[in-house]
């Protein structure tokens, strides 16, 4: 592997990291506010928040480069708050990331949550825990493997992305070039014995992720 | 002023037509309340409104002049915020923490900490089990921690919903015996949700009788309860005497125990466990009035070791006319007695009219030693 | 508890800001974003550049079409190289580049090729293609420049009515290539260059039968580093690279009769 592959998998693993810390932060909160939402509206919601898994990359993407662009309102904001602009920079492909993986965490939440009901939470309710002294000691070590598999597969996902980072992101060296990308460009330059590398690495990481992710669950459900 | 006043209505909303809930009531936050009615009656509702639990209510809870919910004014204090405690159905152990844990997860909570962890685990007999994991655990065993548990969060009262209700015949005894014990020893006030009329007869101070959404009665166990015999209108009862007597001695040598019923009047139960009923104490007792028979003339030489002279108080005819239900005034107690039609009729009873009861040994009976439960007579398990 | 977790929050939300912030900090490399097709050349020709002006350069290479999007919303690039003239002359019309900038570097030259059939020449195509189970593969005539050329070729031969409906189209060059030299597809036309860049032969189509590929850069507008980016145009247009950019199959302004 060549220096810039080396950078290419550190922005890649950069990227996946953060993402799957925000993707976490935020989707606990959705996926419970899911969960529990009693009204129809609910389908909606979950519609949306499931809408990335039909879209195609390229089109959330786009949408996204409109969005983040320094002509936009938010591409406005950003600059004013960071002074640099928000397209094509790493915390653009980052935001992209947590948008784009964002059901593959809420589902398995939420499904959690829903699953967990709210037997024990009344329970604990009634010894006096309040609301966050519930997530904390009841519904987060009783649904630790639904964690566990939102935080991999937030995490996988981010990895193998590639429409949206390529469209917002800009393929920029050290900044936004992400491994898929990497690859791709190797293919697209008819280098395959470094795409072939790159790939087969990202291949294993993947496997060797996603086994460990079903191990612990496994081990988890025989207990 | 340790009361609990209940002022409440079901809200009308299009996915709740049928159950409505109208309850307007005061009781005394003392020793231990049963509430008793059939299912569908309105039971956990009311306990779960006092809890916080549900939301789907209108009206006013105060407790010991502390306003728990009132709708008008927006008031609504959550329940972690209510110190009330509640022993569900099933006992909801946290299945990830052990015994321990779980009674270490109440006691944390806890906004006063007086009581002793060692010496609630000693009390509710915990103490083999502290390091199990819930599930490994009996539904006896689970209902004890869950008892324990509940306890050491310090309630300034304690709600139980149809708590022995998963448990076998002999545990319900046990675990009965025990939370009569913890409320005396914690004098911590209680409301007891149960469908039998036998595990409240045995525990409850008062009884709060609802159907289909309302109070039907309310007051002192023996009296609701024999007012629910003259009754028998919503809720069909299993007809009895129900009684606490003080025991007076046991008596080994004729596999007797001997009840007091005033100074000269005792009554003979077959001999309990001299252990657990300790000379002196007070024992909770029913007798079916089916069990109890009526003769003209004292009985003489008979088997039947019980019998006293009293005057019919009351006669009543059951709803199929099959039979009759008397009262009957016997020192200063009223007993009932059930007979059939043919017997009334040959016998020219009247109100007014003296005669003797007679019942046998067996026909007093406790939760404990009693084979047949008592509870409402549904067509499932009607006598 | 929930301030823990707000703070928490914030400080994820904050160091990405901060991270945004610094990374502009650095000194930055001249940034070009290439076609995809020329990317190979232009690393070839780049560390001859890099030496000559000690300008540190990065290579973004991608479709003409993706590129120029990127850059109508705001990428970092400072220069632009693309694979055909109309994107370039969009940038110009939307005021997206310093003026004056848009140069021809290179004429794309199309070829037929078949990785089964090296000898196959453009002349016989006819008589081959009169069996249908041969397809042709072309880049896509609407989006892509050599599609576009393609496409002339093929009505000026008389073979678009007959095989119109035979075509295999890739989106872009590169993929049609692939497609070719994977005998994914038996034949195609391709670029020139991109036989001659992976030493394989063709067949040159006739230059007369398309019009010329002309592909352009720009120096775009948002450049912070106009002196670089200037420095690298005239490089790639200065006679001695030209020449070398004629040897990878591409002609130039020197070999070219317009």
């Amino acid at each position: 592997m060549i220096d810039a592959d080396l950078m290419a998998l550190f922005t890649t693993l950069k990227m996946a990291t953060i993402s799957t810390i925000i993707l976490l932060l935020l989707g606990t909160p959705l996926a419970w506010w899911l969960a529990n939402m009693q009204s129809k509206v609910k389908v909606i919601f979950e519609a949306i928040v499931a809408l990335p898994i039909i879209l195609p990359p390229t089109v959330l993407g786009f949408y996204l480069l409109i969005a983040f662009a320094p002509q936009s309102t938010l591409g406005q904001l950003w600059l004013q708050l960071t002074g640099s602009p928000l397209a094509f920079s790493f915390s653009a492909i980052v935001i992209g990331s947590v948008l784009y993986s964002l059901p593959f965490v809420v589902q398995p939440l939420q499904r959690a949550f829903e699953q967990l009901g709210d037997h024990y939470l009344e329970a604990a309710t009634m010894l006096g825990a309040k609301p966050l002294d519930r997530f904390f000691s009841i519904v987060l070590p009783m649904t630790k493997a639904s964690f566990i598999t939102a935080a991999s597969l937030g995490f996988a996902h981010t990895v193998g992305e590639f429409g949206i980072v390529l469209m917002i992101g800009g393929n920029i060296p050290d900044q936004t070039r992400v491994l898929s990308i990497a690859i791709f460009d190797h293919v697209e330059a008819f280098e395959y014995a470094q795409a072939q590398a790159l790939s087969l690495s990202l291949l294993l990481a993947s496997f060797v992720l996603l086994t460990l992710v079903y191990l612990l669950n496994y081990k988890k459900v025989s207990r | 002023m340790t009361e609990l006043l209940i002022n409440l209505t079901s809200k009308k909303t299009p996915t709740n037509k049928q159950f409505s809930l109208a309850i307007n009531q005061r009781i005394e936050n003392k020793g231990i309340t049963g509430i008793f009615g059939p299912s569908g009656s309105g039971k956990t509702t009311l306990l779960r409104a006092i809890a916080g639990l549900e939301q789907h209510l209108q009206g006013e809870i105060n407790f010991n002049g502390k306003t728990l919910l009132n709708t008008n004014n927006k008031i609504f204090i959550k329940a972690e915020q209510r110190n009330i405690g509640l022993v569900f159905q099933n006992s909801r152990l946290f299945p990830h923490l052990s015994v321990y844990e779980n009674l270490i997860y109440a006691q944390k909570r806890s906004k006063k900490s007086t009581l002793n962890i060692d010496k609630i685990i000693v009390l509710t007999e915990l103490k083999n089990l502290i390091h199990k994991q819930s599930q490994q655990l009996s539904s006896g065993e689970q209902q004890r921690v869950a008892l324990a548990r509940a306890i050491l969060a310090e309630p300034q009262l304690l709600l139980l919903d149809e708590p022995l209700s998963a448990l076998d015949q002999r545990n319900k005894g046990k675990m009965l015996t025990l939370l009569i014990k913890i409320q005396q020893q914690l004098n911590i006030p209680m409301l007891y949700v149960s469908h039998s009329l036998a595990e409240l007869q045995q525990s409850a101070d008062r009884l709060l009788v609802l159907a289909h959404g309302k109070v039907i009665d309310y007051g002192n166990i023996h009296q609701v309860i024999h007012r629910l015999n003259e009754q028998p209108t919503d809720i069909n009862i299993h007809q009895q005497t129900s009684l606490a007597l003080v025991v007076k001695q046991h008596d080994k040598t004729h596999g007797l125990t001997e009840l007091q019923l005033n100074d000269q009047h005792s009554l003979y139960m077959p001999l309990l466990n001299a252990q657990q009923y300790k000379q002196g104490n007070s024992l909770r007792c029913f007798i079916f009035a089916s069990d109890i028979s009526i003769t003209l003339q004292e009985p003489f030489n008979s088997s039947i070791v019980n019998h006293l002279k009293g005057k019919i108080t009351q006669v009543s005819m059951s709803t199929n006319k099959q039979a009759v239900l008397l009262a009957i005034n016997c020192v200063q107690h009223t007993f009932y007695s059930q007979i059939s039609l043919m017997s009334y009729k040959k016998l020219n009873l009247t109100q007014g009219l003296k005669v003797f009861i007679q019942f046998k040994a067996s026909a007093i009976k406790t939760l404990t030693n009693s084979t047949t439960q008592n509870h409402i007579i549904t067509e499932e398990n009607g006598c | 508890m929930l301030i823990s977790y707000l703070r928490l929050f914030l400080l994820t939300f904050f160091t990405l800001i901060l991270s945004s912030i610094n990374s502009t900090q650095a000194a930055q490399p001249l940034r070009i974003a290439v076609s995809s097709n020329f990317a190979p050349v232009l690393k070839q020709l780049l560390p001859e550049f890099n030496q000559q002006t000690g300008v540190a350069t990065q290579i973004i290479s991608g479709v003409t079409g993706g590129l120029y999007q990127q850059i109508k919303y705001g990428a970092p690039y400072d220069v632009f190289l693309a694979a055909d003239s109309l994107r370039p002359q969009k940038l110009a019309q939307e005021n997206l580049i310093i003026p004056h900038s848009r140069k021809t570097y290179a004429f794309g030259q199309l070829a037929l090729y078949s990785a089964k059939n090296p000898k196959l020449s453009w002349h016989n195509l006819k008589n081959i293609t009169d069996n249908k189970s041969k397809r042709l593969a072309i880049a896509n005539p609407k989006t892509a420049p050599y599609g576009k050329a393609a496409q002339q070729c093929l009505i000026k031969q008389g073979l678009w009515e007959q095989l119109k409906n035979h075509l295999i189209i890739g989106n872009n060059i590169g993929q049609t290539f692939q497609q070719v030299r994977s005998q994914a597809v038996t034949m195609g036309i391709v670029a020139y260059s991109q036989l001659k860049l992976n030493k394989l032969t063709g067949s040159l189509l006739p230059k007369n039968c398309y019009s010329p590929i002309k592909q352009q850069l720009v120096i775009l507008k948002n450049t912070s580093q106009l002196e670089k980016s200037q420095q690298f145009s005239n490089f790639l247009l200065s006679s001695k690279i030209q020449q070398k950019i004629a040897q990878f199959g591409y002609l130039t302004k020197a070999n070219t009769d317009d």
